[in-house]
This record gives structure tokens, C-alpha cells and sequence, in this order.
């Protein structure tokens, strides 16, 4: 199959981050602070910065394969059988991780903004939409991305802004507060934030420059971890790490309480919530499409439309399935943690054995020659 | 069939559209809701409590027993739909803009249900801008009313919160004549006096954030009623915990200002001018202070700067003459030990009460983490080692001019 090579870096990156930011942000200070007390911030980096390994493993593997995504070139490196056994728990998980995604913005909705209406319908639109826009092509995605960015990016580093204010910069010390189990476990919650950067696998295939691949990770991952560290900074500033703690969604709180200068809005959580749910559908798309393109490589199939509705209900099913919202959590965190050893320890395992394996290879070819 | 027929497709999608024409779950008619302006909470009489006017409505059942907290008294502004008025008009009275509805409770939570019971319409939190809770309540703790304010979706963090010394009732059928709604007139009330440097910036995000935090204690602002007709901001209610512990005086809530580091200053206050028995109108025009916590033979002593641009605004006879440099050097030497010595007193009627609401707590936290880990950790640990610690207070006032009179 030839691939239409135009997505540009640019576009690729937007692709990264705005699958990045999604339903993450609002437990994200939470995460953080129960990581690593006023320390927050830095367990932040480190979250990132693991993040970035992950990514970065994987966009080098995708420079060696350019043609090929994580499903194809998996089974050529470890072999056809474990290739699909990995490539079938990778797209387990992607099938998890949306379920959950969209359970979590329902339990939010549902909680903060529309009381009446019953989880099951807010759940079951976003999927729809995720759904319906799966069906078209991988140039369409990169637009769609492309297209909500900025409208992520502005209002976020807004409310950002005018939220500090309120700021005391106090409650952002001492640097290092909790002892270093809590903090590595906080570090891996939050870089299990940024799973969704996996979809650089699948992006590469269609780059028109697949070497510029990088780039557009370090842009990606650089601008997505920037806003995060700080959300995170600012919800500190703002509320101090104990306060934190008491809240569900500090970030939707640190929206609540800023106000526009000059009476214009009174809280922005309007604003914030308008531009969650893009975020939120971004990162659903992100995920679903992922999900539904790897089936579809994997099995082989021409077309992968008609799998976009025949996956739903079991998305659907499988969102259902936590029984309130803090067994939610415990899952998301589990999950999350769990699939680190997805989204990074099973790239690193193949560029291992890619890297040994072309080494032989060109030394079989030197000795040929000679 | 569907590609063969474009008008069957557009009777499909016709009725796959119908059933949104009703709107979402959520919607409501804006008369249709209660919408609840101001709260003021008091403690129950015996009286009411014998009447037993609480209802009862959320309790399965007696034997289970009830909750043990005391029944507080829960009075409501509600805004009558439609009256209240959105431009100015002329002549009509604010008595009907507004309904009052007073219900009895354990718990807020209890007693707004027991309100919902009273009113046909849902009742309404999104607006709430003021929660007044009397003294009496205050000082036997807060934190019973946080646990639901924080758990409803519905309240604003920005809303504020204030201690009354009459009955909160009281500020609920209060007809100020400023505005037309009461309720506004008492939040703002709270909101501009922090704007024009008359009180520290209060609301009940705030307050939550200072109570959770290990450092400090709260502060909220302490409301009068004078002549059963205005309000009046008459100090600043400390807090030990989530318990009101004392109250300032006014000219106090400018110390506190200053000590803070606020830089907007409002308050002036009587100097007198050295040498004379006549007395000048000094006013804070801003400040700012530098706060420095040091370790000395182990324990937290406080440094604190305070740097006053002030400006003198009366004078209060004839026989003194502000006319030349010398005497308003005078001026501000004098203004200077006098601020010195009230803050001083200011802060250790604060250490008598446990109450650190400057945040001195926060600074040893953050500077100091092995000490605070080792020696404190706790916010009931600080309180003990604050009420012993050790502070020096300079103050360096400037002023620069004396208004439009020459001498």
C-alpha cells in the first residue's frame, strides 16, 4: 500500500500535543501533590521527562522503520508471533485508555456542570463524535488536531496567567518535600499522563519527512509538558499543597476562582470547560483512532471505517465498568502506571533488539565482502 | 435504499433530530429557580429547637439517633424572579426584590433542604455572594460548613464569607439604601473595601486555602450593624483553626495590611506632631514590607520591614506649620515609632491567641523544611511554637507630599 506522505512536522506536532493534553489536566496538581507534596513541580519534570524517553525511543524506531508502524515493524523485529501477541496488548490497552478517557470526562461533567443528565448519555456523545470521525482518513485527523490547538493552548495559559494573582509563591516550598517512593510513584502517574504521545508511531508512516520525526516529538512533548508543569506551578501558587489535596480537579477549581480583570467573567470555568471538552475529544480521537488502525493493520484489513462502530459498544461496555468514581481513579492510576510498561518498555525492548540485530547484520555484510 | 432515495435519508435524519428539540436534562427556567443570594447562619434558640421547626425531613429515622452537631439557623435571601430590577428605576422600593425565608438545620446541607421544602422552585447556589455567619458560630468552629460548600459544584469559590457580631438574621432583612438588592450591598461591601486597601483580599477560597495550609490561620472581615440601618466593616476576625479566636479593631486591619505586605494602603491614622499637642491626619498610600524568618539557637525569630509612602491629609489646628522638610521629617519619625509600637502589640495579641494569620508558619515551612519536619509538622505544633516566637519590627515611613495646601 502507498502511503500519502503529507503530514508535515508541524502538523505532527500539534497531533502530539493536543492528544497529550487531555482529560489528564484536571486530577494532574492532584497527582502531583499526593506525589510529592510541595515538590510537586519536580516530580512534574521528572514525569515529563520519562515521558520523553518513552517518546523518543519510539520516534527513533519509527526514523529505522519510516514505512511501517509499531504493529507492522513489531512483528519484524521479535518475530511474527510475539510481534502480534505485543501488538495485540498494545491495542488493548489504547482500548482501555479510551474507555477510560471518556468515563472520566462523563464523571466530571456529570459532577461539575450537568447534574441532571445521566452519565451514560454524556459518555455515549462523545463517543459518537470520537466515532463518526474516526471514519475518515489519516489527513483529516491531522487537521482536526491541527485545527484545535491554538484553541486548547490560549485559554489555558489565560486562566494560567490571571489565576496568578492569587498566587503566594511560599506554598511552592521546600523543593523537595515527601521521600523519594511517593515521588517515583507520583512521576509515574504523571508521565502515564502523556501516553498518549504513542501515536507517533502511527503518524510517522504518513510524514513527509519521517527524519524530521524527532522534531516534532521534542516540539510536542516540550510545549504539552510546558503547559503541564504550568498548571501545576500555578494550582500550587494558588491553593498550597494541602488544599490540594482536598480537591477532586484543582484545575478546574484554579478556573473557578479567576476571575477576568474588570468584572468581564467572574470565573472562567466556563471558558476552561469549553476548552476541556475539545481537549478531552482530541485525545478520545487520538486513542480510538489508534485503536482502530492498529486492528486494522494487524488484521489486515483494506478499509478500517467500518470498525469505528463495531468497536463502540464495547468502549462503551468497558467505560461502564468502574462502579464510582474513585474506583475510577484507583483504575486510571493502575492502568496508567501499568501501561508504561507498554508505551515504553516494549519500544525500548524492539530498539534493543533492532540495534543488536542491524549490528550482526552489517557485520555479516562486512564479512561477506571481504 | 438509502443512496437510492435522498428523501427517504432526509425523513431519517428529521426524526433522528426531533428528540433534541427538547433541550438538554439540565435546562431550567430562570423564574423557575430559586436563586439564592446571601446565607446567614446563627445558632438555634431553645425556643426553636423545643418547636422543633427543624422537620426532620432528612432523618430516617429516630432511633438511628441524629447528628450531634447543634442546630444552626439558616436565614436565605431569595431573588424574586423578575423584580429585580437590571437598569435604574425610579421609586420602587427594594423591600419585594428579595424573599426572605428562615429555616433550622444540623447542617447546611439539612437546613437548605428543609428550605426546599418551603419553596416551590429548586433552589439555586450559583449565585450565592455572601455567607454571613455570627460570631457565636464562628467561635465554635467553621469547619462543619466547609465540608459542603466544597462538595457542591454550585458555590463560587469567590463568593466571600464574613463574621457578624449581631445576629446574621439581622444582615439578611437589613434594607441598605445603596442598592437595591441587600445582598449585593453586603458583598460588596466586601469585595470593593478590599479594593480600595480597607481590607486584606477575603473570600471563601481564600479562607479555605489559609485554613489547610499548616502555616497560617485564617482571617475574615467582622461586620457591625450601626443604627439597625448601615454596615460597617469594624475589624478583622482571627481565627485559631477553623475557630474564631478575637477581632481587631479597624485601624488594626491596616496593621495586618502591612505586615502582610499588601501593597494598596487605605487607613490613616491621628499623629502627633512632636512637640506640640495638636495632631496631623496621616494616610498609607502604599507599602511594602519584607519578611525574613530566621533560625536563632533553634527557634523561628521573624524580621519584619515595613516601608510606608504616606501622605498627610488634615491637619487638625492652626498652630502648626507644615512648611518646611524638617518638620515632616519629624512628622515621620514619629509616625514610624508609633506604627512600630502598634504593630508589635498587634502581633502578640495575636501569639496570645495562637492565631499566626501573617503566615509566619508558611515562611518557616518553606525556608526551614528539616526543622519543620523535625521539630513541627503540624499545624496544632506551630500554633504553641508561635505563640512563643521571637520578632523585630522596623518601620521607615516617607512622605513625599502634603495635598494642595501650602502650609
Amino acid at each position: 500500500m502507498e502511503n500519502h506522505r503529507e503530514i508535515t512536522t508541524v502538523q505532527a506536532a500539534t497531533i502530539l500535543i493536543s492528544t497529550i493534553i487531555g482529560v489528564g489536566v484536571l486530577p494532574l496538581p492532584l497527582f502531583a501533590v499526593r506525589g510529592g507534596g510541595s515538590g510537586a513541580p519536580l516530580v512534574t519534570l521528572a514525569g515529563i521527562i520519562l515521558a520523553a524517553i518513552g517518546l523518543f525511543i519510539l520516534t527513533i524506531l519509527g526514523t529505522r522503520y519510516p514505512q511501517k508502524t509499531i504493529i507492522t515493524y513489531g512483528e519484524d523485529i521479535v518475530g511474527k508471533w510475539i510481534g502480534k501477541m505485543c501488538s495485540m496488548i498494545v491495542i488493548f490497552f489504547f482500548f482501555i485508555l479510551s474507555a477510560l478517557a471518556a468515563r472520566e470526562f462523563g464523571e466530571v461533567v456529570v459532577s461539575a456542570v450537568l447534574r441532571e443528565t445521566p452519565l451514560e448519555v454524556t459518555v455515549f456523545v462523545m463517543l459518537l463524535i470520537a466515532c463518526l470521525s474516526v471514519r475518515y482518513n489519516i489527513n483529516t485527523f491531522a487537521y482536526i488536531h491541527n485545527f484545535y490547538v491554538p484553541a486548547i493552548l490560549g485559554p489555558v495559559l489565560i486562566i494560567v496567567a490571571f489565576s496568578l494573582k492569587n498566587a503566594n509563591p511560599l506554598y511552592l516550598r521546600p523543593l523537595i518535600e515527601n521521600d523519594f517512593y511517593y515521588m517515583a510513584k507520583g512521576m509515574l502517574t504523571i508521565s502515564a499522563l502523556f501516553q498518549g504521545s504513542f501515536i507517533v508511531t502511527m503518524i510517522i508512516p504518513f510524514m513527509k519527512n519521517p527524519k524530521k520525526a524527532i522534531k516534532a516529538s521534542f516540539w510536542g512533548i516540550f510545549i504539552s509538558g510546558g503547559v503541564y508543569l504550568l498548571i501545576v506551578i500555578a494550582t500550587i501558587a494558588v491553593f498550597g499543597t494541602e488544599e490540594i489535596k482536598q480537591i477532586f480537579w484543582p484545575t478546574l477549581e484554579l478556573a473557578r476562582t479567576t476571575a477576568l480583570p474588570g468584572n468581564i467573567l467572574q470565573r472562567l470555568d466556563v471558558i476552561f470547560l469549553a476548552v476541556w471538552v475539545t481537549a478531552v475529544f482530541t485525545t478520545l480521537f487520538s486513542s480510538y483512532y489508534f485503536t482502530i488502525y492498529s486492528i486494522k493493520q494487524m488484521a489486515k484489513l483494506k478499509d478500517h471505517r467500518m470498525l469505528s462502530f463495531f468497536m463502540m459498544p464495547f468502549v462503551f461496555f468497558l467505560a461502564m465498568l468502574p462502579q464510582n468514581i474513585l474506583q475510577l481513579y484507583d483504575v486510571i492510576q493502575i492502568a496508567g502506571r501499568a501501561g508504561l510498561l507498554i508505551t515504553i518498555l516494549y519500544p525500548a525492548m524492539l530498539l534493543v533488539i533492532d540495534l543488536v540485530r542491524g549490528r550482526r547484520r552489517r557485520k555479516k555484510s562486512v564479512a561477506q565482502e571481504s | 435504499m438509502l443512496h437510492k432515495n435522498p428523501s427517504l435519508r432526509l425523513v431519517i435524519i428529521f426524526f433522528l433530530l426531533f428528540p433534541l428539540l427538547s433541550g438538554c436534562w439540565d435546562s431550567q427556567e430562570i423564574e423557575q429557580r430559586a436563586t439564592i443570594l446571601a446565607i446567614g447562619i446563627d445558632p438555634a434558640s431553645n425556643k426553636e429547637e423545643n418547636q422543633q421547626s427543624e422537620g426532620g425531613i432528612t432523618h430516617l429515622d429516630k432511633n438511628i439517633g441524629e447528628p450531634n452537631e447543634e442546630l444552626i439557623k439558616v436565614t436565605a435571601q431569595i431573588a424574586v424572579p423578575g423584580r429585580i430590577p437590571l437598569g435604574p428605576t425610579q421609586g420602587q422600593s427594594s423591600h419585594n426584590s428579595v424573599l426572605i425565608v428562615q429555616v433550622v438545620g444540623h447542617t447546611i446541607q439539612d437546613a437548605m433542604l428543609n428550605l426546599q421544602q418551603q419553596v416551590a422552585y429548586e433552589t439555586f447556589l450559583g449565585h450565592l455572594r455572601i455567607i454571613v455567619l455570627n460570631e457565636k458560630i464562628a467561635k465554635k468552629g467553621t469547619q462543619r460548613f466547609n465540608d459542603f460548600l466544597r462538595r457542591n459544584p454550585q458555590i463560587r469559590r469567590t463568593a466571600s464569607l464574613a463574621v457578624s457580631k449581631e445576629p446574621a438574621e439581622d444582615y439578611m432583612r437589613l434594607v441598605p439604601e445603596l442598592q437595591r438588592i441587600p445582598s449585593l450591598y453586603l458583598a460588596d461591601m466586601v469585595d470593593n473595601l478590599s479594593a480600595l486597601g480597607r481590607f486584606p483580599p477575603s473570600f471563601i477560597g481564600l479562607f479555605w486555602t489559609i485554613l489547610s495550609s499548616k502555616g497560617q490561620d485564617p482571617y475574615l472581615p467582622y461586620l457591625t450593624i450601626k443604627d439597625k440601618k448601615s454596615i460597617q466593616l469594624s475589624g478583622l476576625a482571627y481565627f485559631r483553626g477553623d475557630r474564631m479566636a478575637g477581632k481587631t479593631s479597624p485601624l488594626e486591619i491596616g496593621f495586618y495590611m502591612a505586615i502582610r505586605g499588601i501593597g494598596r494602603g487605605g487607613y490613616s491614622a491621628f499623629i502627633k506632631v512632636p512637640g506640640k499637642e495638636e495632631f496631623v491626619m496621616v494616610k498609607a498610600i502604599s507599602r511594602k514590607t519584607k519578611v525574613k524568618v530566621k533560625l536563632i539557637d533553634g527557634k523561628p525569630h521573624v524580621d519584619i520591614k515595613v516601608r510606608y509612602e504616606s501622605e498627610i491629609e488634615e491637619k487638625t489646628s492652626q498652630s502648626i506649620y507644615i512648611n518646611d522638610s524638617t518638620i515632616i521629617g519629624k512628622i515621620q519619625k514619629e509616625t514610624s515609632n508609633e506604627v512600630e509600637k502598634s504593630l508589635k502589640k498587634f502581633i502578640a495579641k495575636t501569639q496570645k491567641a495562637e492565631s499566626d494569620i501573617f503566615g509566619f508558619g508558611e515562611h518557616v515551612r518553606a525556608k526551614y523544611p528539616k526543622y519543620w519536619i523535625k521539630e513541627i509538622g503540624t499545624k496544632e505544633n506551630w500554633k504553641r511554637v508561635y505563640k512563643d516566637i521571637t520578632y523585630d519590627v522596623h518601620v521607615d515611613t516617607r512622605i513625599h507630599r502634603v495635598g494642595m495646601k501650602a502650609k
